[in-house]
């Protein structure tokens, strides 16, 4: 049975959750005047006290993978050597035999995958793979010699975005990127799920002075994860001006780390006052010359498009209404800078709720084949357009190449999730490879976990 | 635990869901009331601060009574932020004297909103007066059955139960 057979089929949860949903509240919502109840005799759940009630709701745990140590049953035992490719660091990756080359990530705590997240699917693909594997491309070299490029140059000068088909490893490329700049002793910033700034899953509020809705617990989360992942270099970088709060003063001069610990010491007055915090904090990167930066944006179609927030008369609020995708915007349109970084996105097939916006398919010339047509009358939101100009698009190439689609066999193959001895691996990866036409996530889900051994 | 009306509502439940508990209240009229307090959809009561629990309160006591919604400004692209030394309330202010010149347009849905009691002595009034009236719908109620034209030969078990003068 495959690693990831358990994964699969739903889990005991879903289906005892909904058997237990109790009726009580139903029929008391009904009767609730005190009329005649219904014919027959109370169930047994009306029967049962409040306190049982409750209990029979709470859900069941997500069931979770053992770790490697319990895994001590002798089938469970593997003869053959453990697969320890080389770490993934900007000098491995630069030679020239690295590309199709598989590595391995080792996230230290101030790591940006650890402390700001990864998108959904990687997440999944690095649970089932015990490990953040990851196959260097040439693509993926292209983009290292990019930001090698932008190190010294305005982040005006280097924005990107990755388009291309769904599963040919945009958000790969993204991470890549991110981790080589986190190594390189950039400064990051990595927003892996933009999607969550417009669903209207955290807090918002209205505010007089800039005329737009803050996000409070968000802007707090961010700039808790900024000064994880960035701890060093905010010992060094100032406030560039006074930060005026509801009832103190950080002076002109006070470093980034001070500031935001600052913050995080008086959490409970500061979440209200977080926007202020990662406006100041943000400033104060744009006018530093010592640190490149490097603004990663995964989802990046979803800042341009409606958003789930609503203001208090039910009208639909913009992006641009809203504090940290205008912020995100400001920077990828070029409004707002570093002296030394570049601002780098990519677009996401898997949000179904978000379509590319067609300011962003304007700005990024993305009318062909692959996209529905769009009338030239269609109207386009003029905010949107300005906020999406000198947006470069970078097209992620569909297929893998041979070498790097046997970097990606490699690492599966080692994972033991597929395969047996006297196995065909050869005829098995051509098949598989053919099959999905090099698309990436394709090859791996579609083909080789899609086995009749897997 | 929350109480506003007397209604409790669960601490762990979204508030958008939690709000259709109150009689007269469905999904829609629930999300208005959060749009109306700037709650997010998957905010739970326990997320609730005092000021949207009081300001919900003594929107649903009286709805008809509520001070108007204000339409506040949204920033322009190049919009500049005033400095820290214009407070914010100076900035209220001269809102409000801006908003007071301004004539109001597409009133408050929410206005009209009746839960709880108000609304069971709405549909009783309603029932009352088609019998006093002397309608046919009037007459059903009284005789405990479908109003709406529904077969009687069989089913109707719903309307024998609940259809009656004094309902609610």
């Amino acid at each position: 049975m495959s690693l990831i057979s358990s994964i699969s089929r739903p889990g005991p949860s879903t289906s005892l959750s909904r058997l237990l949903k109790p009726q009580f509240s139903l029929e008391s919502r009904r009767y609730a005047a005190g009329e005649a109840g219904p014919v027959g005799k109370a169930g047994y759940l009306q029967k049962l006290g409040s306190a049982q009630k409750s209990k029979m709701r709470k859900k069941l745990p997500m069931y979770k993978a053992l770790p490697a140590s319990q895994l001590d049953r002798p089938i469970l035992v593997s003869n053959k050597p453990q697969f320890d490719p080389p770490v993934f660091t900007p000098a491995a990756i630069k030679a020239a035999t690295a590309v199709g080359q598989p590595f391995v990530i080792n996230p230290k705590d101030n790591d940006p995958m650890k402390c700001f997240g990864i998108p959904r699917k990687l997440w999944l693909e690095f649970k089932l793979l015990s490990r953040p594997y990851t196959v260097v491309r040439e693509v993926t070299k292209d983009i290292i010699q990019l930001l090698e490029d932008a190190k010294q140059s305005s982040s005006a000068n280097t924005r990107v975005v990755f388009t291309g088909r769904p599963g040919c490893g945009k958000s790969f490329l993204l991470l890549q990127a991110v981790e080589s700049c986190a190594q390189q002793n950039w400064v990051v910033i990595y927003i892996p799920r933009a999607v969550d700034l417009v669903n209207s899953t955290t807090s918002y509020a209205y505010d007089i002075r800039t005329q737009t809705y803050l996000q409070p617990w968000y802007s707090f989360q961010t700039i808790q994860r900024m000064l994880t992942v960035n701890k060093e270099a905010f010992t060094k970088i100032k406030l560039v001006e006074d930060l005026v709060l509801e009832k103190s003063v950080l002076a002109k001069g006070t470093t980034l780390d001070q500031v935001i610990e600052a913050a995080l010491a008086e959490r409970g007055v500061s979440v209200a006052q977080a926007p202020v915090y990662l406006e100041a904090v943000m400033k104060a990167l744009e006018a530093q010359t010592q640190y490149p930066v490097i603004l990663a944006i995964d989802d990046m179609q979803t800042l341009y498009g409606k958003t789930a927030y609503r203001d208090p008369h039910f009208q639909a609020i913009h992006s641009y209404h809203l504090s940290l995708p205008r912020m995100l915007m400001e920077f990828a349109s070029g409004k707002r800078s570093f002296q030394k970084g570049a601002v780098l996105g990519a677009i996401s097939a898997s949000q179904t709720t978000h379509p590319i916006p067609l300011e962003l398919r304007d700005a990024l010339d993305l009318h062909n084949e692959n996209y529905r047509i769009a009338s030239p009358y269609e109207k386009r939101d003029k905010v949107l357009v300005e906020y999406a100009k000198g947006l470069k698009n970078m097209a992620v190439p569909e297929k893998l190449t041979l070498a790097e689609a046997i970097g990606v066999f490699e690492i599966w193959k080692e994972q033991q999730v597929f395969g047996r001895e006297k196995f065909f691996y050869d005829e098995a990866f051509m098949g598989k490879y053919t099959e999905s036409g090099g698309n990436a996530r394709d090859f791996v889900w579609k083909g080789l976990l899609a086995t009749l051994d897997t | 635990m929350v109480h506003i009306l007397g209604i409790n509502l669960p601490n762990g439940a979204l508030v958008r869901l939690a709000l259709t508990n109150i009689y007269g209240v469905g999904h829609h009229t629930a999300r208005r009331l959060c749009a109306r307090l700037q709650v997010h959809d998957q905010c739970k009561v326990s997320d609730l601060s005092p000021f949207q629990i009081t300001s919900l309160a003594s929107f649903l006591s009286s709805p008809a009574t509520a001070p108007p919604l204000p339409r506040f400004p949204l920033a322009k692209p190049d919009y500049v932020p005033p400095p820290p030394s214009v407070s914010a309330k100076s900035l209220i202010d001269a809102f409000m004297e801006h908003r007071k010149t301004k004539a109001l347009k597409n009133p408050d849905p929410l206005k009209n909103l009746k839960i709880e009691s108000e609304l069971r002595r709405e549909i009783r009034e309603n029932i009352a007066h088609q019998r006093m009236i002397g309608s046919y719908v009037g007459r059903r109620h009284a005789m405990h059955l479908p109003v709406r034209g529904q077969n009687t030969q069989s089913n109707a078990k719903t309307a024998k139960k609940l259809n009656r003068l004094g309902r609610y």
